[in-house]
């Protein structure tokens, strides 16, 4: 055979591999096809944690537990069974979640759980209504929130971590136990400290620590701390209403964590 | 009638139609003569009806007879040009298909490649064959134009050819840049973002150029679809215009250049008789073009079938810089250039030196010889050119020049930002809950490929304290059970800051869901 005709013959060889590969791979295209929306929808439910654990766990709790008389709980039964019905919501959970998530509530649909009378409840989270996130943002938070679903109705059981996490037990310094209080306990969802939380519901706390000293004559900058986080009403910052920030945090920490919150607000300067 | 009509006479009557329409869409080739053509036999009739061909239809027509024998060795030419304009019409038709699911707006590009992927039968093999055939397409093309270099093809008649070429290259480089910020992922936007800033710094007109390719001062919806109608009707038409020049000069005014030592080396007449001979384009010539289609076409559906994969980062994000932001490998000298300086010195003056270098490269260049030994000193700049890319290329991979903190690099590491990496590699159901401290726990206890992965962990920060990088470095790796179907898994290192002495922390959360693709 000369050159030519080995070139026609593996010509036509090749190409109908090539054809075989590609109907080949039509076959599979079904199973593909589902396996790649599973594993995006994997990858929505991991970017939505982390969107959950920056924006919405400093009000909602770590785990979507909420914060009692701050933020209601994402995680539990009543959330996948009876809050869709409960506020007369006709589409989906989904919808319900994108919607809240997006627009924010101005007022809470139970005032009598939240200080200050849940007003205001929750911020627009969307672009499309000032906050900061984009819409398929807001997607795949209300991914992650879904999928507490099979953990709320109690199908799937979680392993809990035999000790607790060292670093947060361990660290030394009073200041770092301190910020992790600060997160843990929702300050961070309504204060802001520049580069630690963003909170707006409540006075910044950037400079706590030296504005503290000024705010009332003859009190020390620590009494003046311990007891706005007892006693909230007992000083309200202009401009700012009084009823908003819980009271019941003297109940909430213990002495331990109490002074290491002090230590790391005073350290705020 | 009924008997004169015997069944020889229906066949031959058949033939005839049949030639007879064969005839006229081939353009004057009987059934016979197609036969032959395909066999690779000579000519059956005369005069040699494959010549008429090239006068009566239009694609023989732009095909040029005959080549010279030795303008068609494979060693002189790698058929890389052909490969070129093959890889162009790959990209448009595999592009236009893909046009039909593109939305060219920010809110809607990323979820319609992800539509694509998950929706659209042959989808995923479809953007594999288009980003594929863009990679290859710049490969080609500027292999192609080391190739004219070497052999000293770009000289007298063929000077403005050469330039037409380097348009061309031009061309096909903006095609594939521009096509990078079409999925509007985390690559994409970075790499655009930092490519229009060079724009920026330009000298004169550099914030007019800018704002004109962004339609903001912030690369966002205008930005995208400027990018998007340049890549598919503006650059590909200017592409179609220039490639019909370009082709043109070669096939009508100077053909292909012979071997340089053909033409003007010292040898025998006979030699130099038998290298110039015509070789006809029909057969041979055009059977061996289909054959190397056959083969491109064969090998990018293999690769594209099993294991290229077109990366696809997670959406764009203004707020978040990418820890290593990676230029598109043949842009990579730039980035390296970049590190070295001044970016508006780095990233306009000096590239646009070295295009308008290549630019006149003819007119530089007056030797009139072609053969390597009579050209020693072009050779060897061309040469040092191509080092010099190659080292500025590697200056410009993320791995040089860029101090990523200790603690940040080995986490990085472990879990990159985008793509998979060790950690996101381990099987689901190994991931155990648990605290793994380094130096404490023992790694064979754990799941093999989690033990590996914890292994190489506890290395690298090893490695680090050893360097003087992390003193005092305590390190755990805790994985929770976090939801149904969904893990996270924090890397904490904690180390003694040698300046400041105080406590240092850096963690990270990284969560996994079963159902995330664990493979590349």
């Amino acid at each position: 055979m000369g050159r030519t005709q080995l070139e026609i013959l593996f010509g036509l060889i090749l190409v109908s591999i090539a054809v075989l590969i590609i109907i080949f791979v039509g076959f599979n295209e079904e199973d593909r096809m589902v396996e790649e929306a599973h594993s995006q929808h994997g990858e929505a439910i991991e970017v939505g944690a982390e969107l959950f654990e920056t924006n919405c766990s400093g009000c909602h709790g770590i785990k979507g537990e909420g914060i009692p008389g701050l933020a209601p709980a994402l995680s539990d039964a009543h959330f996948f069974t009876g809050r869709v019905q409960e506020v007369g919501w006709e589409g989906t959970l989904e919808d319900y979640i994108i919607s809240t998530v997006s627009v924010g509530r101005t007022v809470s649909t139970r005032p009598e759980l939240y200080v200050g009378g849940g007003k205001p409840a929750m911020p627009a989270w969307s672009q499309q209504f000032g906050g900061p996130l984009r819409d398929d943002q807001v997607q795949n938070l209300a991914d992650f929130i879904l999928n507490w679903e099979a953990t709320a109705l109690g199908e799937v059981e979680l392993a809990e971590l035999p000790p607790p996490t060292p670093g947060a037990e361990e660290a030394a310094d009073p200041v770092v136990r301190g910020q992790q209080v600060y997160s843990a306990a929702g300050c961070a969802g309504c204060h802001a400290i520049e580069g630690i939380s963003n909170g707006v519901v409540g006075p910044g706390l950037t400079q706590i620590g030296s504005v503290a000293a000024t705010r009332v004559d003859g009190v020390s900058a620590e009494d003046y701390i311990r007891n706005s986080i007892l006693n909230p009403n007992a000083f309200v910052v202009e401009g700012y209403q009084s009823n908003v920030m819980p009271q019941n945090y003297g109940q909430q920490l213990s002495n331990q964590e109490l002074d290491d919150l002090l230590e790391f607000l005073l350290a705020q300067e | 009638m009924i008997k004169n009509l015997s069944i020889q006479d229906l066949r031959s009557r058949g033939q005839e139609l049949l030639d007879e329409r064969v005839r006229a869409i081939t353009a004057g080739l009987g059934l016979k003569e197609l036969r032959a053509v395909l066999r690779g036999d000579p000519a059956t009739e005369r005069p040699n009806p494959r010549y008429r061909v090239h006068i009566t239809s239009f694609l023989f027509h732009i095909r040029p007879r005959y080549y010279e024998k030795a303008s068609t060795w494979f060693t002189h030419t790698f058929r890389l040009g052909y490969l070129s304009t093959l890889f162009f019409l790959i990209e448009i038709i595999t592009g236009v298909i893909l046009m039909i699911y593109y939305v060219p707006s920010p809110t809607g590009a990323y979820g319609s490649i992800l539509e694509l992927q998950s929706r659209i039968p042959f989808g995923s093999l479809l953007r594999d064959l288009h980003r594929l055939g863009a990679e290859a397409m710049v490969a080609f093309v500027a292999l192609h134009m080391l190739r004219t270099y070497l052999t000293g093809s770009y000289k007298k008649e063929r000077s403005f050819t050469w330039l037409t070429g380097v348009v061309l290259l031009l061309v096909t480089l903006f095609l594939s840049f521009s096509g990078y910020l079409l999925p509007w992922d985390q690559l994409a936007y970075w790499a655009v973002t930092i490519g229009t800033s060079m724009a920026e710094s330009a000298p004169i007109l550099g914030n007019e150029v800018n704002l004109l390719l962004r339609g903001a001062p912030d690369i966002g919806a205008g930005g995208l679809l400027r990018f998007y109608l340049l890549h598919v009707v503006f650059v590909p038409l200017l592409g179609i215009l220039v490639l019909s020049i370009h082709y043109y000069k070669v096939s009508r005014e100077h053909g292909i250049s012979l071997p340089a030592r053909i033409e003007e080396g010292d040898i025998p007449k006979e030699a130099k008789k038998d290298a110039t001979q015509r070789i006809d384009y029909l057969p041979n010539l055009m059977t061996h073009e289909i054959f190397l289609a056959c083969l491109v076409i064969f090998a990018i559906v293999v690769m594209a079938a099993t294991f290229y994969n077109a990366p696809l980062e997670h959406h764009a994000d203004p707020q978040k810089t990418p820890l290593d932001t990676k230029a598109p490998w043949y842009f990579l000298w730039i980035q390296g250039l970049l590190k070295l300086g001044d970016p508006a010195l780095m990233g306009i003056v000096i590239p646009t030196l070295v295009f308008a270098l290549l630019f006149a490269v003819p007119y530089i260049d007056r030797n009139p010889y072609r053969m390597m030994s009579r050209r020693p000193v072009a050779v060897a700049l061309g040469l040092l050119f191509v080092v010099a890319v190659l080292v500025f290329s590697y200056m410009g991979t993320p791995q040089w020049g860029i101090e990523t903190p200790a603690a940040v690099r080995i986490v990085q590491d472990l879990a990159p930002e985008e793509g998979i990496g060790p950690l996101r590699a381990i099987p689901y159901d190994q991931l155990q809950p648990g605290v793994y401290e380094v130096g404490v726990t023992d790694p064979t206890t754990l799941p093999s490929d989690l033990g590996l992965v914890f292994v190489e962990f506890e290395e690298q920060v090893q490695e680090a304290e050893e360097a003087g990088a992390l003193p005092d470095a305590q390190a755990v790796m805790v994985i929770e059970d976090w939801q149904a179907d969904l893990k996270k898994v924090t890397p904490r290192i904690v180390w003694t800051d040698p300046e400041s002495e105080e406590q240092k922390t850096y963690e990270k959360h990284i969560f996994l869901h079963l159902d995330r693709r664990r493979g590349e």
